[in-house]
C-alpha cells in the first residue's frame, strides 16, 4: 500500500507491506509522481515489512537522480530486516541518506 | 304536508338505506336519491357534496315540472349558491342546522340569488316552501340537500323539517359511501392502468390457479398474441409452452416456480430461469418473483407474479463470462490443442449444444477439439468453406466462424451447433462466436511465438552459465541454479569460475530485472569480470573494471556480486572474498557457519566505492558458500527464508555437494507458492586430496581483514 502526502515543496511517499519484484514498480511510479516540483522527497519505509534488492535499486536510482537534479532525497529507516539490506548495500545506519519523516517540512 | 301517510315516509327511509350500501357508483347513487325524494317529498331538489376543505360541488338536480324540466334541471345543476347569503343552503351548511323557509318570499329569493338571472331562475321554480338540510356522516358534513315544494301545491312545516333531518342521515351515508367507493374505484383504475403499462410482465392469479389479470408485457414475454391468450390459459398450459431451466441448466417444473410456492402461502425468493419456446426455439432469461396476498381473515386471496425479462443482461453477462473464461484458458497454456478443447467445453451447453474446432494442417484439416452434449456432428464441409473464404456462416442452428487474426488467412474454424435442446441462436451469438474465434487464433499464434521465444531464452540462459563447473586443484565445487520462470524470462543471476594468474576466481552475481535487457547486462557483467579477472588476477581490481564498464552504460545499471579469489600456497588454502551490494557468504567449518564479507555498494552505483576483501583461511573440509538473494528471499508460509535459516542449514554441511543439496532441500520444503526470483548457489570446499594444487602467494590489493574458523 502506498500513500503520498504533499507539502508546499516536499512530498512524503509512505510504503506499507513488501517491496519486492512484484511491487517495486508501484513504488517507482509513486516516486515518479511525487518528485515533480519538490525540493525534498521523502521515502518512508517505517511500515515496510520486507524489502529485497529491487527496493534498494529503487533507492539508489532515486538518490542519483536527486544528486543530478538538485533535490534532496531522504529515506526514513525501516525495520531491522530492511536496514539489514541497506547495510549489505553499503549504507550503514548513520548514512546521510537516512532522515526522519519531518525532514520535508523542517528542512524544505 | 303532514297529510302524507307515515307509511310512504318509512318506505322512503328504507329505500334511502338501501342506496347507502356503497355498491353503487356516485352518479347512480345521486340519481337514485333525487328520484326517491322528487316527487315523493319535494317538487325540486338539489344535492351537493362538500369536500373536506369546504368546497361545494353540485352533484345533481331534480325538478318535477313537466314542461321546463330539462331546462330548469340543467340551470340548477350549473347554479353556484351564493356563499354569504343570510338564508339558504350555505347558511345551513355553515351553521350545521337545517333551515325551513315555510313561505318563500321574493325578498328571501333575492337574498339567496347571486344575480338577476339567478333570481329569475329561482322564481321560475314557483317555490312555496323550502328546506335546506346539511348532510352529516361519520362526524363531518359531507353534503347538503335543498328541497322545495310549490307546483304540487304542497308546503313544508316543522314536522317536514324533522323528517328531512332523519332522511338526511340516510342520504348522507349513501353519499359518503358512494364518494368513498369512487375513490377506491379510481385507485383501482389507476393501478390497473399502471400494471397494464408496466414493462415487467404481471400476472395475477386466484388461489385456485385461475389467471384473473395479465398485462400486455406478460403476453409479450410469453410469446402469446394477446392478454386474453394469457388469461384463458391455466398456469400448467403456459408452462407447457416452454422448456424451463434453472441457471445451472437443470429442468424446472411448474411447482418449482415462485408463483407455485406463493400459492402454498410461502414468500418465495426470486428465481432466474431460462425459457426455451418449444415452438420457435427462442430463448429468454426471466426473473420470476411472486407474492401471496392474503384477505383480512388470513386466507390466501391472490398470487401476484412479476416476471422481468433479463435476456439481454444475461446474454451480455454470459458472453462476457464466456470470453473471460476462454481468455483465461487460452492464456494458461502453450498446448493449444488442450486449450482449444477446454474452450470448446466452455461453450457447451451455455452457448450451443455442440462445439468443434478444426485447424488447417498442410493441405487438409484436422479436428482439434470437440465438445457436445449429444451425438457427433460433422461440419468439416462448412468449416473448409469458412476457412477458404474467411467469412462466417450462420443459420438458426449452426454457426461457423473462422479462427483468424485480423486480415490474415484463417488458421482454422470454430463450429457451434444447436441440437437436442431445441434452442436456436440469438442475435449476438454470431458476434460472440466470432470473438471467440479471433481470440483462439491469437492464442494459437501466441503459443507458436512463445515456444519460439522460449527456445531462444533457454539458449541464451544456458550461454550465461558455465557449461560445467571446472575442476579446481585443491578444491571441490558444487553449484545450483534455478530460474524463476519456467519459460521465457531470462534471469538476472549468474555464476562463473575460472582460472586467473595466481589462483582461481569464483563469482556469483545478480542483475536487476528480467528479460532481454537483464540478459544483456548479465552477459556483459560475466564476461567483463572474467576478462578483467584473467588480466589483473585480483578480485577488487576486476570489480573496479566491471564497475567502470557499468558506469559507461547509458542507464544506471546495478549489479551485486560476491566473488572469491582462491589461492593455495605451500599447502595452505585461502580465499579473498569481496562483496558488492551482496549478502554475506558463509564459511562452513567444524560444524558451524559464519557470515563473511565486508558490505559495500553495488557495482554500477558510484564512480568509486570502497570494496574490501576479507581473507579466509580454508582448512581441509571447510566450505565457502556463495549465493544470490533468491535463497534468503524465498517466500515461506509466514516469512522469508532469511540469513539465519541459511546459516543453520549450512552448519553441518559435510562438503560442497552436501551444502548445495541442503540448501536445495531446505528451500523446497520452506517455499510457499511459486518461486519469484532466480536462485544461484556455489559451494567451494577445500579438498587437499584432489589434484596437486598450484598457485602463488597473494598479490594485488592487500586484504584488510582475515578470518579463520576459530
Amino acid at each position: 500500500m502506498l500513500e503520498t502526502r504533499r507539502g508546499r515543496d516536499d512530498a512524503v511517499v509512505s510504503v506499507q507491506g513488501d517491496i519486492d519484484l512484484t511491487t517495486f514498480g508501484a513504488v517507482q511510479s509513486a516516486l515518479d509522481a511525487a518528485r515533480v516540483g519538490v525540493t525534498v522527497l521523502v521515502l518512508d519505509l517505517r511500515a515496510v515489512e520486507f524489502m529485497d534488492t529491487s527496493g534498494l535499486r529503487l533507492v539508489i536510482t532515486e538518490q542519483q537522480r536527486a544528486a543530478a537534479n538538485g533535490y534532496r532525497f531522504v529515506v526514513v529507516r525501516g525495520s531491522g530486516k530492511v536496514q539489514r539490506l541497506f547495510e549489505i548495500a553499503g549504507f550503514p545506519g548513520g548514512d546521510p541518506l537516512f532522515g526522519d519523516v519531518s525532514t520535508g517540512t523542517a528542512g524544505g | 304536508m303532514s297529510t302524507r301517510p307515515a307509511a310512504d315516509r318509512f318506505a322512503l327511509l328504507a329505500a334511502a338505506g338501501e342506496v347507502a350500501d356503497g355498491t353503487l357508483l356516485l352518479e347512480t347513487t345521486v340519481a337514485r336519491l333525487l328520484g326517491l325524494v322528487v316527487p315523493a317529498f319535494a317538487d325540486v331538489a338539489t344535492l351537493d357534496s362538500i369536500s373536506p376543505d369546504g368546497e361545494l360541488r353540485r352533484l345533481g338536480s331534480r325538478v318535477d315540472a313537466p314542461r321546463r324540466r330539462e331546462e330548469l334541471e340543467a340551470a340548477l345543476l350549473r347554479r353556484r349558491p351564493l356563499p354569504d347569503a343570510p338564508v339558504g343552503l350555505p347558511r345551513a351548511i355553515v351553521s350545521a342546522q337545517s333551515q325551513l323557509l315555510p313561505n318563500v318570499s321574493d325578498e328571501e329569493l333575492r337574498m339567496i340569488a347571486s344575480s338577476q338571472e339567478d333570481f329569475e331562475l329561482l322564481r321560475a321554480l314557483e317555490l312555496r316552501s323550502a328546506l335546506f338540510v346539511p348532510l352529516r356522516a361519520r362526524g363531518r358534513t359531507v353534503g347538503a340537500l335543498a328541497l322545495g315544494v310549490g307546483t304540487s301545491g304542497r308546503s313544508y312545516d316543522e314536522d317536514d323539517l324533522r323528517y328531512a333531518e332523519i332522511l338526511s342521515g340516510h342520504l348522507a351515508l349513501a353519499l359518503d359511501n358512494a364518494t368513498l367507493a369512487q375513490t377506491v374505484t379510481g385507485l383501482e383504475r389507476r393501478l390497473e392502468a399502471t400494471l397494464t403499462n408496466l414493462a415487467e410482465a404481471v400476472i395475477v392469479r386466484e388461489a385456485d390457479g385461475e389467471i384473473v389479470f395479465a398485462n400486455s408485457a406478460a403476453a409479450r414475454l410469453l410469446n402469446l398474441g394477446s392478454v386474453r391468450d394469457v388469461t384463458a390459459a391455466t398456469p400448467q398450459e403456459l408452462m407447457d409452452l416452454y422448456h424451463v431451466f434453472d441457471e445451472a441448466g437443470g429442468s424446472l417444473t411448474l411447482a418449482d416456480l415462485p408463483s407455485s410456492r406463493a400459492a402454498l402461502g410461502e414468500d418465495p425468493e426470486p428465481l432466474l430461469v431460462r425459457n426455451v419456446d418449444r415452438a420457435t426455439g427462442a430463448e429468454r432469461w426471466l426473473l420470476h418473483k411472486a407474492t401471496p396476498l392474503f384477505d383480512a381473515d388470513g386466507s390466501l386471496s391472490l398470487i401476484v407474479s412479476v416476471v422481468e425479462d433479463l435476456t439481454e443482461v444475461k446474454r451480455a453477462e454470459l458472453a462476457q463470462r464466456l470470453l473471460a473464461e476462454a481468455g483465461q484458458e487460452l492464456s494458461s497454456s502453450l498446448e493449444y490443442g488442450q486449450t482449444l478443447q477446454r474452450v470448446a467445453q466452455l461453450t457447451v451447453p451455455r452457448l450451443a449444444d455442440w462445439c468443434g474446432v478444426v485447424m488447417r494442417e498442410g493441405d487438409g484439416l484436422r479436428q482439434i477439439a470437440m465438445a457436445h452434449a449429444g451425438p457427433d456432428r460433422e461440419f468439416e464441409t462448412a468449416a473448409a468453406e469458412v476457412i477458404r473464404t474467411g467469412r462466417a456462416q450462420l443459420t438458426a442452428e449452426v454457426i461457423v466462424v473462422p479462427l483468424a487474426i485480423a486480415d490474415q488467412p484463417p488458421i482454422g474454424a470454430l463450429s457451434l451447433a444447436m441440437a437436442e435442446s431445441g434452442r436456436t441462436f440469438a442475435d449476438g451469438d454470431l458476434a460472440l462466436a466470432a470473438e471467440l474465434g479471433r481470440r483462439a487464433a491469437i492464442a494459437v499464434e501466441n503459443a507458436r511465438l512463445y515456444t519460439e521465444r522460449s527456445e531462444i531464452a533457454m539458449t541464451l540462459q544456458q550461454s550465461l552459465l558455465p557449461p560445467d563447473l571446472p575442476e579446481i586443484p585443491g578444491f571441490r565445487l558444487a553449484g545450483m541454479y534455478r530460474a524463476a520462470g519456467e519459460h521465457n524470462d531470462v534471469g538476472g543471476d549468474f555464476y562463473d569460475a575460472f582460472e586467473v594468474p595466481g589462483g582461481w576466481m569464483v563469482i556469483v552475481g545478480d542483475v536487476a530485472g528480467r528479460g532481454a535487457e537483464a540478459a544483456a547486462l548479465t552477459s556483459l557483467s560475466r564476461y567483463t569480470f572474467r576478462t578483467a579477472g584473467k588480466l589483473v588476477g585480483d578480485p577488487i581490481a576486476a570489480l573496479e573494471q566491471l564497475n567502470g564498464a557499468l558506469r559507461e552504460l547509458p542507464r544506471l545499471s546495478l549489479v551485486s556480486v560476491c566473488c572469491v579469489m582462491l589461492r593455495v600456497a605451500g599447502g595452505d588454502a585461502s580465499a579473498d572474498l569481496v562483496l558488492a551490494g551482496h549478502p554475506p557468504a558463509y564459511h562452513v567449518c567444524r560444524g558451524s557457519s559464519h557470515a563473511v564479507g565486508v558490505f559495500a555498494p553495488f557495482l554500477g552505483a558510484y564512480e568509486r566505492a570502497g570494496w574490501e576483501a576479507t581473507t579466509i583461511k580454508l582448512e581441509p573440509g571447510d566450505q565457502l558458500v556463495l549465493y544470490t538473494d533468491g535463497v534468503i528471499d524465498t517466500v515461506g508460509q509466514a516469512e522469508r527464508f532469511g540469513e539465519e535459516r541459511l546459516a543453520q542449514t549450512l552448519r553441518d554441511a559435510s562438503g560442497a555437494t552436501d551444502a548445495v543439496r541442503r540448501i536445495e532441500h531446505a528451500l523446497v520444503s520452506f517455499a510457499h507458492g511459486s518461486q519469484v526470483d532466480d536462485t544461484a548457489v556455489i559451494a567451494v570446499e577445500r579438498w587437499p586430496g584432489g589434484p596437486a594444487a598450484g598457485g602463488s602467494p597473494a598479490r594485488g590489493a592487500p586484504a584488510r581483514s582475515t578470518t579463520t574458523c576459530t
